[in-house]
């Protein structure tokens, strides 16, 4: 059963890597949103195989939504033609983040801890975050609520102006 | 009242910030190597979610003490605050752009 779900995290981490990677490359906003809803299973199985099932369930809403924002045929291409050492400084600079963050991560000195939570874990989820940490979400809600509401306003702004 | 949890997995936490750090450095390359900004702004969900798969793994494996579960309320806040910013990217650019 153990190797079940190791061989689960990592087909979850491949996912969300390669479809991340199709996002870099992809040159179709069609496939481009295919790829990133790829990104969201995976990145759903990730943190499924982590015991966090009901965080599962709100990123591949989340990043399933996000897929269609960005496939829709709302999207619009904007370049500001930017130079290309630029972003191949860019590219070297991700590079290095990326040996950084698994430096970090394979001499860390991490806290072991029994964790004694659900697969789950929905009601204690919602009471970490409406009752424990109530400002934060409300917090988070209203930075989203003032995201979308912006959002309708371009979207309205741009057909009025057609 | 907690339950007896999992069984134990061979998983550690190494393993799972290394995905994470991957996520995240693949974002920031999205991020910059796209000349379309509207299609560079894909790379910010997936920075979150690397951010988020690495805050899951340190409640998953590493949370001794206090609320156990706060790593997983990051990891769905920073999911929905994802969102609110494609969309609001999204929308600046269809202003902006041109088909």
């Amino acid at each position: 059963m153990d190797s079940l779900h190791a061989i689960g995290f990592y087909v979850s981490a491949t996912l969300s890597l390669g479809g991340a990677l199709f996002v870099a490359f992809l040159p179709a906003r069609e496939t481009r949103g295919l790829a990133m809803a790829v990104t969201g299973i995976g990145l759903a199985g990730i943190a499924l195989s982590l015991s966090a099932g009901f965080a599962a369930a709100v990123i591949l809403v989340c990043y399933l939504a996000i897929a269609a924002l960005v496939a829709g045929p709302q999207y619009r291409s904007f370049d500001p033609l930017t130079h290309v050492a630029w972003r191949q400084a860019g590219a070297l600079g991700a590079a290095g983040l990326f040996a950084l963050l698994a430096y970090a991560a394979f001499r860390g000195d991490f806290v072991s801890a029994t964790f004694y939570g659900g697969a789950i874990g929905g009601s204690a989820l919602g009471r970490t975050l409406f009752a424990h940490d109530a400002l934060s979400t409300v917090a988070v809600a209203a930075v989203t609520l003032v995201a979308l509401v912006g959002a309708t306003a371009a979207w309205r702004a741009r057909g009025r102006s057609r | 009242m907690a339950g007896p949890g999992p069984k134990p997995v061979t998983l550690g936490l190494v393993t799972v910030m290394f995905v994470a750090a991957a996520l995240v450095a693949v974002g920031a390359f999205v991020a910059t190597w796209r000349s379309d900004l509207t299609a560079a702004l894909a790379g910010i969900p997936i920075m979150f979610g690397g951010a988020g798969a690495a805050f899951a793994g340190v409640a998953r494996f590493s949370a001794a003490g206090g609320p156990e579960l706060i790593g997983q309320e990051v990891a769905v806040l920073l999911a929905v605050a994802a969102l609110g910013l494609v969309a609001l990217g999204v929308g600046i650019a269809g202003r902006e752009g041109a088909r």
